[in-house]
């Protein structure tokens, strides 16, 4: 067996250690994963940046439109508010109640006979109902009656229009006075009549029958 | 096969080696991936509500021309409503006018009064105020009256008839003398 002579043992084993060192080994895993740290880094910073070039995008559409959409909204709020304001006014324009038929109806029951010296009326809180009060004077044989057909015609003709019609005498008193009507000497008798109804007319179903009177003169 | 010995140097240069990869994982996460990460998430955020807010504003857009189209008749029935009174305060226009008005139907001397003014309850009606007016009409015959009401109350929608006296007058007995309480609807301008 040859004898095999090292003369650089020395030498190799020193380049061996050097080798092995483990802080040189540690700084170069160290640089290794600090180089992957930094690509990942890279990779995160591209999709940032394209995120904030998306942003940026949105941002210039954002603010070309929000005056747009500003005004938009305005304009809505303000269209809104006239609907209903309109339909608030329409509301109060049709439930007014009309005094001009009212005063048609009465002036037609009135007889010749009979004669009102006072109507009192007003519309009730919140469009309750409507309360008049009529006071007069009735001349004829029997004055009452011809009160009572007073306020029979106005339970008629005031039915035809509105709804729950109430009329009730609050007064009715002979007088001393003694009128002449078409030559005749007649008694008179003073009236007041309390009237209730409400504005609405009546529900056809529910409409119930005009009293059945005969009228007497 | 056992680990190979590490002398005492190396143990220490290992030590120092963990040190420093910590420190590096902790800068790198603290420092740089962090914000970045953050920031990103962030601006993700604002991409959306900017997104949704873009998405809504198409939706209003659309809705502001819809109700355009259909406040079409509110809005001129709102302007008509609008010019049957007109500017300034009240108590300036309103007397005068009524008092045409009635000469206009053949009844002299009618003298309108303001009794009070209040403000609607109802939120929509905030811009307008009820003014209630006190009209007297000293000398009036019933058919002339029955005209005139009519005329008012068909010409001047906003105006409502709350009372009414009619009273004979004793010595003219084809005369009447009239009270009128009116609620009139007016803008506050």
């Amino acid at each position: 067996m040859a004898l095999h002579l090292n003369l650089l043992h020395e030498e190799k084993l020193e380049q061996r250690q050097r080798q092995r060192d483990p802080l040189k080994i540690g700084i170069m895993v160290l640089s290794g994963f600090g180089a992957l740290l930094f690509l990942y880094y890279l990779f995160n910073a591209y999709r940032t940046l394209e995120i904030k070039s998306r942003l940026s995008a949105v941002e210039r559409n954002w603010t070309k439109i929000e005056p747009e959409v500003t005004a938009a909204d305005k304009r809505v709020a303000e269209l809104e508010g006239i609907i209903k304001t309109t339909s608030a006014l329409d509301n109060y324009i049709e439930n007014r109640f009309f005094w001009a038929p009212f005063l048609q109806k009465v002036s037609h029951c009135v007889p010749p006979n009979a004669q009102l010296t006072s109507l009192d009326a007003s519309v009730l809180d919140e469009n309750k109902g409507i309360s008049v009060s009529l006071e007069g004077v009735a001349a004829g044989r029997e004055p009452r009656s011809v009160a009572e057909d007073l306020r029979q015609m106005l339970i008629e003709q005031l039915g035809h229009g509105y709804g729950g019609v109430k009329v009730d005498f609050k007064t009715l008193e002979d007088l001393d006075t003694i009128v002449t009507v078409g030559g005749t000497n007649m008694p008179m008798a003073h009236y007041l009549l309390a009237i209730n109804f409400n504005p609405n007319p009546p529900a056809k179903s529910a409409a119930s029958p005009t009293p059945d009177h005969t009228r007497k003169r | 096969m056992s680990p190979p010995k590490l002398s005492k140097d190396q143990v220490q240069k290992l030590a120092f080696s963990t040190i420093g990869f910590v420190f590096l994982l902790y800068v790198y996460f603290t420092f740089f991936l962090g914000p970045l990460n953050r920031s990103r998430a962030a601006m993700l955020v604002t991409i959306q509500d900017r997104q949704s807010k873009l998405d809504e504003s198409k939706d209003k857009m659309k809705k502001a021309v819809s109700l355009e189209q259909q406040a079409k008749s509110a809005t001129s029935r709102f302007a008509t409503l609008r010019a049957l009174n007109p500017e300034g305060a009240p108590i300036a226009w309103f007397p005068p006018r009524i008092k045409a008005f009635f000469a206009n139907q053949q009844i002299d001397k009618a003298v309108a009064r303001l009794d009070n003014s209040t403000a609607f309850k109802e939120a929509e009606l905030s811009g307008w105020t009820k003014y209630t007016w006190l009209i007297d009409l000293p000398q009036a015959d019933f058919a002339s009256l029955g005209t005139a009401i009519a005329e008012l109350e068909n010409t001047e929608p906003l105006l409502s008839i709350t009372k009414l006296h009619i009273q004979t007058l004793p010595n003219q007995p084809q005369s009447q003398h009239v009270e009128i309480a009116a609620a009139s609807t007016i803008e506050k301008r």
